[in-house]
């Protein structure tokens, strides 16, 4: 019964705690609002470079799988020769997948991607069907392994076996490299952004909170004489903190959503790109970005006035 | 219960507030404290709400012993003692009803309890139908109402009045003593400093006297010496 009758007590108090940060915000309104925009830049930009690094990165595997080097085989090469550079490749762990293409598979690719091009499958006719050769297409783990595989290839005793080597096509690689030095400076000048913007953040409501403490200077003297507990004291500047977290984080949300749709939608008829906006657009992205956003708003928020309050609030000293 | 035994309070090393100072009271007692300015009347019940902490000697108010009184304690000994001041400290955002009020918020008191209780000790006071007025819509003697209406709602069983009449014409001086007696009568211990010589003549209460931080008397039915 006493138990039930202080936890009533405690929901009463956290109540009137809730309300009166509330009102408190209500009260320092230009402060509050400065407060919130610099959040909302700070908290935008960190939700957006996340839904960028989630982008590229995306692109970058996507377009990664379909590069692939092409180890171009010998006409006169023995089955039992071949096998040998077959199981060298498939033993290196850089190697993701080998496919061979025979002389005929490649004819009958090279026919079909030219099919439109009827001179240059006359020509192909006039030096011989047999005259593009068998090669093994092997995909890499990683971009940056395309060179090792290169390099077994390249071997001494494949001399009599590999004819040439050519590491995919060199446009797509080259975009894939210019995609991944992209996305380490997006997410280099990201996290400094987001850095400078929080620190921007903090020293405002820093100092929002610590004009309100100023304020209500006087009103603090006679809460504590009257027996308010510190924490009775100290709740409702944590709660207009945490407020300023709530709708900078929300807003920021929204914001970035806003974009991500209206960009999105324009770009998720590429292959590149239609995964990436199908997850970032499910519900359950939305709602984990909105309240991830929000948190880190509300943290924020905790931590700039609590430097306030331990500065300036004095609380230690009844 | 208030015991006071060898208390001593300095500032700094040369500047002694109060110099082992000894005082009992009873339970449900009206004691005056007089002296001038500067004598050490209000540091003494600065002690008692321990706004200031004695330098040496015992405080035991209750069964609540200073020395062992953590910080977490203080707002728990402050809720059993009702204050006024002379510059009543009324929160000016609030009318008179949300002053009163604001001493039972911070105890955790329901909006029902609150509606119960408030009315009843403006009734008190003699401020009911004002419950809506501002602090600045009040004259100073009604403002010293609304102090002191605060300081009972929880009804301590002590109540500290520092120089409440301080800053009221001598009718309105004279109506919050009334009020003060009334509590008392209700089983209020009160503790009450004054400059004024009428009131302390008229009271004939018990009157301790304060110089230089000593108590020099301590009459039962005292007069303004």
């Amino acid at each position: 019964m006493q138990k039930d009758r202080s936890i009533k007590r405690q929901l009463i108090t956290f109540n009137r705690l809730f309300i009166t940060g509330v009102t408190n915000l209500f009260r320092n309104a230009w402060l509050s609002v400065a407060a919130m925009a610099v959040m909302f830049v700070a908290l935008g930009i960190l939700l957006f470079s996340v839904v960028l690094n989630i982008t590229t990165g995306n692109a970058i595997t996507e377009l990664s799988r379909s590069l692939k080097v092409s180890i171009y085989l010998e006409d006169t090469v023995a089955d039992a020769d071949r096998f040998v550079l077959q199981e060298a490749l498939a033993a290196s762990e850089y190697t993701a997948d080998i496919e061979y293409v025979s002389k005929d598979d490649a004819q009958a690719r090279f026919t079909e991607s030219f099919q439109n091009d009827q001179e240059l499958i006359e020509g192909l006719q006039l030096v011989g069907d047999d005259s593009l050769p068998a090669s093994y297409e092997v995909s890499a783990t990683s971009l940056d392994d395309f060179n090792e595989i290169e390099e077994i290839a390249l071997r001494s005793d494949f001399d009599g076996t590999v004819e040439s080597i050519t590491l995919g096509r060199t446009d797509a690689r080259r975009t894939i490299e210019r995609a991944a030095s992209a996305q380490q400076f997006i997410t280099t000048s990201s996290v400094f952004a987001v850095l400078v913007f929080t620190i921007i953040s903090v020293l405002i409501i820093f100092n929002t909170i610590r004009i309100a403490i100023f304020t209500r200077s006087e009103e603090i003297k006679n809460m504590k004489l009257i027996g308010a507990t510190p924490w009775y004291i100290r709740g409702p500047f944590l709660v207009e903190a945490s407020i300023y977290g709530v709708i900078a984080g929300v807003l920021a949300t929204i914001t970035v959503y806003a974009i991500v749709v209206s960009v999105g939608s324009g770009l998720a008829s590429q292959a590149e790109f239609q995964e990436t906006y199908e997850l970032l657009t499910a519900p359950l992205s939305v709602v984990i970005a909105g309240v991830v956003t929000v948190l880190a708003g509300i943290v924020v928020g905790i931590f700039s006035s609590s430097l306030a309050i331990s500065k300036y609030l004095r609380l230690k000293h009844w | 219960m208030i015991l006071l035994d060898r208390v001593t309070k300095q500032y700094g090393k040369d500047a002694s507030a109060l110099e082992r100072i000894s005082l009992h009271v009873e339970p449900e007692e009206f004691v005056i404290i007089i002296g001038s300015s500067g004598a050490g009347k209000s540091t003494l019940l600065k002690l008692l709400t321990r706004e200031e902490k004695q330098t040496s000697g015992k405080i035991v108010i209750g069964n609540i012993d200073y020395d062992k009184l953590r910080d977490k304690d203080i707002p728990l000994l402050r809720r059993r003692i009702g204050v006024v001041f002379q510059d009543f400290k009324l929160l000016p955002n609030k009318n008179v009803f949300e002053n009163v009020a604001f001493a039972l918020e911070i105890v955790g008191h329901s909006n029902k309890e609150i509606k119960h209780t408030v009315p009843r000790v403006l009734k008190v006071v003699g401020l009911d139908g004002k419950e809506k007025r501002m602090p600045p819509e009040l004259s100073g003697g009604e403002c010293q109402r609304v102090a002191i209406a605060r300081a009972i709602v929880r009804q301590p069983k002590i109540l500290i009045a520092d120089e409440p009449t301080g800053n009221l014409d001598p009718k309105h001086a004279w109506d919050i003593i009334k009020i003060l007696e009334k509590i008392n009568r209700y089983g209020t211990t009160v503790l009450l400093t004054t400059h004024n010589q009428e009131i302390v003549n008229k009271l004939k209460r018990r009157v301790v006297t304060i110089s230089d931080g000593k108590i020099i008397s301590d009459k039962a039915h005292g007069e303004y010496s």
